[in-house]
């Protein structure tokens, strides 16, 4: 029953090389449709962890003027503590404050530069029981209370970036899906064609009692190939555009979408991603064309 | 070896193809499967390979019902049986001992055996001087001398030929004719269809004749004509003895004089 390796890849390389054309398409439309499902997963990831950052789970903040006296700052803790919608409530010194902000700010050098521990606003961050009611809590801090320099609710701007955000990876996805289709039945296309090319060899080797896994494989792997390959093309394009961006954020100093830039672990992630699909587009393509146009 | 108990086929919509066929061929035989056009024959060399299942009735090859092997059984079935045919089917990309070569690769032999297994079955076709050539370089007989290398190479038990010579000119045929002979003296059971009257005559075996599916003789040492079956049954036993005799006497004193004729002539262009 086993396929010898070395005849496997032989005839699968041959088989590639006389198909070329076919394969080519079969292998930029994966190529393609896998970038735009590498670049859809990247975009949600960029953007959970952007907003995450921003909002933190906090509906509420109130920054302090970074020269509050102690006073003022229990005068605060007592107003936070009579507000019936605060149900939680976080302070976060000079020194935490300025960690964060290190963070927050962790494009642009020159911002954080400009920070130390003691000029860094210290901060109250608040849960609400709803959040829709941050708007009007934080009116009532910014109504001249000493010491606060300002109470900040997550702006509707963010939410309806998150929705700009979920429109747009919905798009991709619908159009990367229609691209995978497509790259599949390229794909099956392409074996059929193979199939065809060889239907002489194929009929000499059930004449002569090659097994039917011996005649299929080469098929499957050359499906396989072409899936792998497009699959690849597309992590060194998702690798670079994710690049680019990052190097877009850095250099125009578009510290807040600092946490857009992924860190390795999620980047290498989605590049597994991207390969099973391609890997997967591949074999499903072939073992249909072998399947159906293949009866041995 | 090969064993047909009331076998029936009907493709769908005609009349049955196989109609009751019962017969039985000893190792190491050679039978001629004569008949018209659409009698049965390629169906009876498609059976036993299995390309095709019998409505009802059971075929035996070397012990085994063939009807109940199992679907991934059926390539080392087919591993026993070599296969020749009228369009040779030679890959033309390749050369002459690389399509022999081919047979043995793709069943998964070892490098070594196939160029030992090679290299010995051209020179048994007597094409050990060609085997870099490629097929369209070779004439009919020489391409029909690699595919019987191809459907030997693996030394099967029984060797399938659907009208070898079909293609082929007299005086090459009966090269074809001989090597099939020398083959079949190998212990080879050989099954040969055929519509070459000068060939089954000459050659005095076993023929077996199918008309509309059904097996109307089954002679030993025959000869391919029908009408005169009646007149010749007796002949037939005075050339078997002939035969017996003298070895490669290939001639049949019994047959008419034209025919007598024809055949020595042939013997004397080979």
């Amino acid at each position: 029953m086993a396929v010898p390796l070395e005849y496997a890849a032989r005839e699968t390389v041959a088989n590639l090389w006389r198909n070329r054309m076919m394969a080519l398409a079969a292998i930029l439309t994966v190529a393609v449709s896998l970038s735009l499902v590498g670049t859809a997963l990247l975009l949600r990831q960029a953007v959970n962890r952007q907003i995450g950052q921003w909002s933190d789970n906090v509906s509420l903040q109130i920054f302090m003027k970074a020269d509050a006296t102690p006073q003022q700052l229990g005068d605060v803790r007592m107003m936070i503590a009579q507000t019936p919608q605060i149900t939680r409530c976080g302070y976060l010194d000079h020194q935490r404050s300025y960690q964060q902000a290190r963070q927050v700010l962790a494009g642009s050098p020159t911002a954080i530069a400009a920070l130390t521990p003691a000029t860094t606003p210290t901060v109250f961050k608040c849960q609400l029981e709803r959040p829709g009611d941050a708007p009007a809590v934080a009116a009532t801090f910014n109504t001249g209370v000493p010491g606060v320099y300002q109470a900040t609710s997550p702006s509707r701007s963010i939410h309806v970036l998150q929705q700009v955000a979920n429109v747009l990876q919905l798009i991709l996805l619908v159009i990367a899906i229609v691209l995978l289709v497509s790259s599949l039945v390229l794909i099956l296309n392409a074996i059929r064609m193979a199939i065809f090319a060889r239907r002489r060899e194929v009929g000499v080797m059930k004449l002569v009692g090659a097994t039917n896994w011996f005649i299929r494989v080469p098929f499957m792997l050359e499906g396989l190939v072409q899936g792998l390959l497009g699959a690849l093309a597309a992590v060194v394009i998702v690798l670079l555009s994710n690049i680019g961006v990052g190097y877009l954020i850095r250099h125009y100093k578009i510290s807040v979408f600092g946490a857009a830039v992924l860190p390795a672990h999620d980047l290498v992630m989605t590049e597994l991603v991207v390969v099973l699909i391609g890997v997967v587009v591949g074999v499903a393509g072939s073992s249909m064309a072998v399947r159906r146009f293949l009866d041995v | 070896m090969i064993r047909f108990d009331n076998v029936t086929l009907s493709y769908k919509g005609s009349p049955p193809a196989l109609d009751g066929i019962s017969l039985e061929i000893q190792k190491g035989e050679f039978v001629f499967l004569v008949g018209p056009s659409g009698s049965g024959k390629t169906t009876f060399l498609k059976l036993l390979l299995r390309e095709e299942v019998p409505d009802s009735g059971t075929i035996w090859v070397a012990g085994r019902d063939i009807g109940a092997l199992s679907h991934w059984r059926v390539p080392y079935l087919r591993r026993n049986l070599g296969c020749v045919f009228q369009d040779f089917r030679l890959l033309p990309s390749k050369t002459v001992s690389e399509n022999v070569a081919f047979a043995l690769e793709v069943i998964g032999r070892p490098r070594n055996v196939v160029v030992n297994q090679v290299t010995q079955v051209l020179e048994l076709v007597g094409l050990g001087q060609k085997h870099a050539r490629m097929p369209h370089e070779l004439s009919g007989g020489e391409q029909q001398r690699v595919a019987i290398a191809r459907a030997f190479v693996n030394r099967p038990l029984v060797l399938l030929a659907d009208e070898p010579t079909g293609n082929l000119d007299p005086a090459t045929s009966q090269g074809i004719m001989k090597l099939l002979d020398r083959i079949n003296r190998t212990g080879t059971t050989v099954v040969m269809a055929t519509h070459d009257v000068g060939i089954v005559d000459t050659m005095r075996r076993r023929v077996v004749q199918l008309e509309r599916g059904r097996l109307v003789r089954d002679q030993a040492r025959g000869v391919y004509g029908y009408a005169d079956d009646a007149t010749i049954s007796g002949r037939g036993m005075r050339a078997i003895s002939i035969v017996d005799t003298s070895g490669e006497e290939l001639g049949a004193p019994g047959l008419p004089t034209g025919r007598v004729a024809t055949v020595r002539a042939r013997r004397g262009e080979r």
